[in-house]
């Protein structure tokens, strides 16, 4: 429901919405998703600097860093939703 | 304890000029494929996070800490701060009445919550990697082919 609601609000947002000049109308779990491109900008500049001179392996490396981070990031929440939902209560 | 690059040198110009434009510095020393890849790079993620907060995300007077984060994108990230400046000045008086927003528009709306911290957070990881572009390219190694002696093509 608050997925649904998070996109009707999108919708109801947008004509007003000035691209550059106003914040995306992102609510709910939304922002959630800037994560990927914020991993992949990350990963185009970092592998930028390191790949060889070729740049035959380049978006390969970009996307394998894009997807290491992402998973990480996810491993990072289950971990952190684990240990708050389910050991902290048992401590308690 | 780290030791520098034996083919390590020092190049003041390709620093400003990596400043000055991202992969600017890069593209001097001859890596012009690094140079564009960095410059897409650092401006998809710089433009990426005034995309998402709007141009609040770059305000050197209201979060000076972001912006010296966000001020090593070069010129560009001072003149987007200068026009929002000037935005501001357009803000809604204090004591702004909903009279007053039926006959005027603002210039800008305030970035706030998520939104406002990840656009800035964008823009600010933009400025932190071509901090680490800028010095790559003062002190600069030479990256070579794998299996090549020479120099960058």
């Amino acid at each position: 429901m608050i997925g649904l609601a998070s996109i009707l609000q999108l919708g109801l947002l947008a004509p007003a919405y000035r691209p550059f000049i106003d914040p995306l109308p992102l609510t709910g779990w939304l922002w959630w998703l800037t994560l990927i491109p914020l991993a992949f900008g990350v990963s185009m500049v970092y592998k930028a600097i390191r790949v060889s001179s070729s740049f035959n392996t380049y978006w390969r490396e970009v996307l394998l860093m894009t997807l290491q981070i992402l998973g990480a990031m996810i491993g990072l929440a289950i971990g952190v939703h684990i240990l708050i939902e389910w050991l902290v209560p048992v401590l308690e | 304890m780290s030791s520098r690059s034996a083919n390590e040198t020092f190049q003041p110009v390709a620093g400003i000029l990596a400043f000055l434009l991202p992969g600017a510095g890069h593209a001097y020393l001859g890596e012009v494929r690094r140079g564009v890849h960095i410059c897409i790079g650092v401006f998809f993620l710089f433009f990426g996070g005034i995309f998402i907060a709007g141009i609040d995300a770059i305000d050197r007077e209201e979060d000076f800490w972001w912006f010296v984060g966000q001020a090593p994108v070069g010129p560009v990230a001072f003149g987007i701060d200068r026009i929002h400046q000037n935005m501001k000045a357009h803000d809604p008086p204090p004591d702004a009445t909903a009279d007053w927003f039926e006959m005027n528009r603002p210039a800008r709306m305030r970035s706030l919550g998520h939104v406002g911290e990840i656009g800035a957070l964008f823009a600010t990881i933009a400025g932190m990697l071509n901090a680490i572009c800028i010095i790559d390219a003062t002190w600069h190694a030479p990256r070579r082919r794998r299996g090549e002696r020479g120099g960058d093509a």
